[in-house]
């Protein structure tokens, strides 16, 4: 009991605190940084849970590559004059309970299956993990290719601009709808 | 196929396909002739086939041939199809006979219509042929109530044939509702059949009270179709159609249908002893009252239809006193002779442009074919011995012999009497005497139709020796004899005949006719169909039109505006909101978890 | 570290990730919850990789890959709507207003 109630803070600690602070953060650089810990968090978790391979990849991918991507989304985005954005106070009470809710449901069941049969294996090994994947689950691996391929492709074309903006402009308010902005 | 059969369909297919095609190409009856071509030629087929049917002469026996017609849990709801034998057959060929004679006559009668006209004319006188054909050699009831129904649409249709004219309109309507209401009388008839014997066939043995049940919900029908009292009011007014259609359909045939029906099904109705009773009484009542009322009448055609009112009594009659072929015979002899005098009555309107007898007169000099063949006509009609008429109006007589205490006997021989009094009447207004001032210039008709006036003289002259052969077919015999019934007959007509030519030649009027012609016109039985019409139908409809309206249509559009103010209502529900709709998949997915995990 | 235990915690992220799915008005702060949710579910596949051997390595690889690429064409449409209204805000993105 208290070996859990251990873990539950030091997971707490790891992943649960960085994510309340993602989810209710008002300034949205820290609202990323948050994020980064997060993750952060995870992959200790997974490194703890033998799975070192995955570990290092949710470092790179995640905090290196995702989190990089939002400070940059956050960067073209965001008006960097400071002002936060309240949270919506009706929304608020909402979305707590519907969150309870879910965690309400999934913890009892959770809490009432008969998990004993259940005991911790050996995992894959990183060989192991790829002789699968170009193995028995080459056909995934293939349309996970497409799917970024794809990916790439639809963020390349919704984002682009038609007409080129005069130096230093500022991009049309939202009253106007500027020609070719939106394809 | 049989060769007999295949003479039935052609009398049932060749007026069909003339009437199809003048319906289907609308060229054919708007330019008028081809639709008349077409019909005439239909009309020839099917009378060469019915004499053909007639030469073979079955003789007792019966040939049926039948299809099954919807099929429900593997048993037919009915028969479709043709029966021939020996009631069947001579009507075939009557009818044919008689409508190719008018369809011929129609050629000249209706010439002056417009083209248009005259070929919708003669697209429903095809239409006719086939719906009277198919209740002839009906195999069962379903099939002579489809036909009963189809030639009862075809009479509204040719009485309301000048829609134009609001008392044809009315007359065809009058018609139509009141037929329409005895035949629910057939339609019960039929319902009641069903649940009893789970067939439509007149040749079952019922239970007493089935019978009687059914023989007289039938006999309703036959009453409104045969216009026998009090349902007799509406023929009078259908003469406003065209004088063919009277000859054809309003003396000859149609109304001949409901007397036919009972000699059809006459192994049902032998069975019905107190329906049979009250078709004696009905029948002689008819006779006598119509009688009198068409000593009065000022129009010829009102006159000739009382007269066919009269004489559907005396079949009506005869077949309550329980011999169908004594009905048959009359049936028979007089589509032949009442037909004769509506083409010869129309020939006489056609020339004084007229149908009142007081601008007629003297018209025997002046158009002696029609006057002759008139002349026969009447002469057989009033039962003048040998004619036609004579000869079946005394086998009824004869059938009445001993029947309710003579009484029923008594009174059509009275009527007998009057019968030749009115039709002295009507020949010495038209073509004895003086001419009326229209009448100067009166001149006879041409070929088209005095022919078919001579034709039909001749089996109004010697269809009566025909007697005995349709005795024999229908399983008994007929033979002359000398007794009291002839003898009092042939006097009552002979009687009837001189009186009368005595009384209208002088000028005079007869007895008691200011008292009849009184009751004529205060018209009572009309006023108490018109009370229901206007009372008791038109508020029905009325209402049902309200229900209609109001409750099934407003329940029909009630479900649409409801169904549009509900999608109204709903639409707050798409706020466009992100975060709401994130919300909906998050308790969706939760409310999915709930009920897929439940125990 | 029990099993229930790391369930229970992968669940709270979960749930968390929820709460910030249901509130933020910020798309890429929407899209930084979607993030965490995503990071709660493989964290169970890793979990139950551990704890009875399910073969939850290769599925968390794809749905990484899944993941990035949702990131990619999310964060495009952040910016189509950020030039179209001038700023992020969700409510903005109504035109589903029925």
């Amino acid at each position: 009991m208290t070996a859990e109630l251990g873990f539950g803070v030091f997971a707490f600690l790891l992943v649960g605190f960085p994510a309340l602070r993602v989810v209710t953060s008002r300034d949205l650089v820290r609202t990323v940084l948050w994020l980064a810990v997060t993750l952060l968090g995870t992959a200790v978790l997974f490194a703890l849970l033998h799975a070192p391979f995955l570990a290092g990849v949710q470092v790179l991918t995640y905090v290196g590559g995702v989190v990089t991507l939002m400070v940059f989304g956050v960067m073209v985005t965001h008006k960097h004059d400071g002002t936060t954005v309240a949270i919506d106070g009706a929304n608020r009470v909402r979305g707590a309970l519907a969150a309870l809710a879910f965690f309400g449901v999934v913890a009892f069941a959770i809490v009432r299956t008969d998990l004993s049969s259940l005991t911790p294996v050996e995992t894959p090994s990183t060989q192991d993990l790829a002789m699968a994947l170009l193995d028995r689950y080459l056909i995934a691996f293939e349309v996970a290719s497409v799917l970024l391929l794809a990916a790439i492709i639809s963020a390349v074309v919704l984002a682009r601009r038609r007409d080129p903006l005069p130096e230093g402009a500022e991009p049309a308010d939202g009253a106007r709808l500027q020609e070719g902005s939106v394809p | 196929m049989n060769p007999s059969v295949t003479l039935a369909l052609v009398t049932l297919a060749a007026p069909l396909a003339a009437a199809l095609l003048s319906v289907v190409i609308p060229p054919i009856r708007h330019r008028g002739a081809p639709a008349a071509m077409l019909t005439l030629l239909g009309s020839l087929l099917a009378t060469g086939a019915a004499g053909l049917l007639v030469m073979e002469d079955l003789a007792g026996r019966a040939i049926r041939a039948t299809v099954p017609w919807m099929v429900v849990q593997g048993r037919p709801l009915g028969q479709v199809g043709v029966r021939l034998d020996a009631v069947s057959i001579p009507m075939l060929l009557v009818v044919c006979l008689v409508a190719l004679g008018v369809q011929i006559y129609s050629v000249a009668y209706m010439h002056d219509e417009k083209r248009r006209s005259y070929g919708r004319y003669f697209a429903y006188h095809a239409l006719f042929l086939f719906s009277m054909n198919l209740l002839v050699l009906a195999p069962d009831l379903l099939q002579a109530f489809a036909g009963w129904e189809l030639v009862g649409l075809v009479s509204y249709l040719l009485i309301g044939f000048h829609f134009d004219r609001p008392s044809a309109a009315r007359a065809a309507v009058k018609a139509f509702w009141m037929t329409k209401l005895a035949d629910m009388g057939f339609l019960f008839a039929l319902l009641v059949l069903y649940a009893r014997t789970g067939a439509f066939s007149w040749d079952v043995a019922l239970r007493p009270e089935v019978a009687e049940a059914t023989a007289g919900l039938i006999f309703l029908a036959v009453m409104g179709k045969s216009a026998q009292f009090p349902l007799h009011v509406w023929l009078p007014d259908a003469m406003e159609g065209p004088t063919p259609v009277s000859a054809l359909l309003h003396a000859a045939t149609m109304v001949a249908a409901g007397v036919f029906l009972v000699v059809r099904a006459d192994p049902l109705f032998a069975q019905a002893h107190w329906v049979q009773g009250g078709m004696l009484w009905v029948g002689t009542i008819t006779a006598v009252f119509t009688a009198l009322l068409g000593l009065v009448q000022t129009d010829i055609k009102r006159v000739l239809a009382y007269s066919t009112c009269s004489q559907l009594g005396f079949m009506v009659a005869a077949l309550g006193a329980g011999s169908a072929f004594a009905g048959y015979f009359h049936l028979g002899t007089h589509a032949f002779f009442k037909a004769l005098l509506f083409l010869g009555a129309g020939s006489v309107i056609h020339a004084v442009h007229s149908n009142e007898m007081k601008d007629m007169g003297g018209l025997a000099r002046r158009m002696p074919l029609t006057a002759v063949t008139f002349g026969l006509g009447a002469l057989s009609l009033a039962g003048i011995p040998p004619l036609a008429g004579f000869a079946s109006k005394d086998v009824i007589l004869t059938a009445l012999e001993g029947k309710a205490g003579w009484i029923p006997w008594a009174l059509l021989l009275a009527t007998a009497f009057l019968t030749a009094f009115y039709m002295g009447r009507v020949l010495v207004l038209t073509f004895l005497g003086k001419p009326s001032p229209a009448a100067a210039h009166a001149h006879e008709s041409p070929a088209a139709m005095t022919v078919p006036l001579v034709a039909l003289g001749i089996p109004t002259v010697a269809a009566g020796f025909l007697g005995p052969w349709l005795a024999r077919g229908l399983g008994g015999e007929m033979h002359l004899h000398l007794g009291l019934t002839p003898v009092l007959a042939s006097l009552a007509g002979l009687g009837g005949l001189l009186l009368s030519l005595a009384t209208y030649l002088r000028g005079r009027e007869a007895p008691l006719a200011a008292t009849v012609a009184a009751l004529d016109r205060a018209s009572l039985v009309d006023r108490a169909w018109a009370f229901g019409y206007h009372s008791v139908l038109l508020p029905v409809s009325g209402l049902l039109r309200w229900v209609d309206r109001y409750l099934v249509d407003g329940l029909m559009n009630g479900l649409g505006w409801g169904t549009l103010e509900t999608g109204q209502a709903m639409r707050p529900v798409q706020t466009g909101r992100t975060r709401d709709y994130a919300l909906a998949v998050v308790v969706g997915a939760l409310v999915l978890m709930v009920l897929g995990a439940w125990p | 570290m029990t099993l229930r235990a790391l369930l229970l915690v992968a669940t709270a992220l979960f749930s968390i990730g929820i709460y910030g799915l249901l509130t933020r008005r910020q798309a890429v702060a929407l899209l930084l919850s979607i993030e965490v949710m995503a990071n709660a579910a493989n964290l169970v596949f890793v979990v139950f990789a551990r704890y009875g051997g399910a073969p939850g390595h290769p599925l968390v690889l794809f749905a990484l890959a899944i993941t990035v690429a949702e990131v990619a064409v999310g964060l495009a449409l952040v910016l189509v709507l950020y030039r179209r209204h001038g700023d992020t805000l969700l409510e903005l993105a109504s035109e589903a207003k029925g």
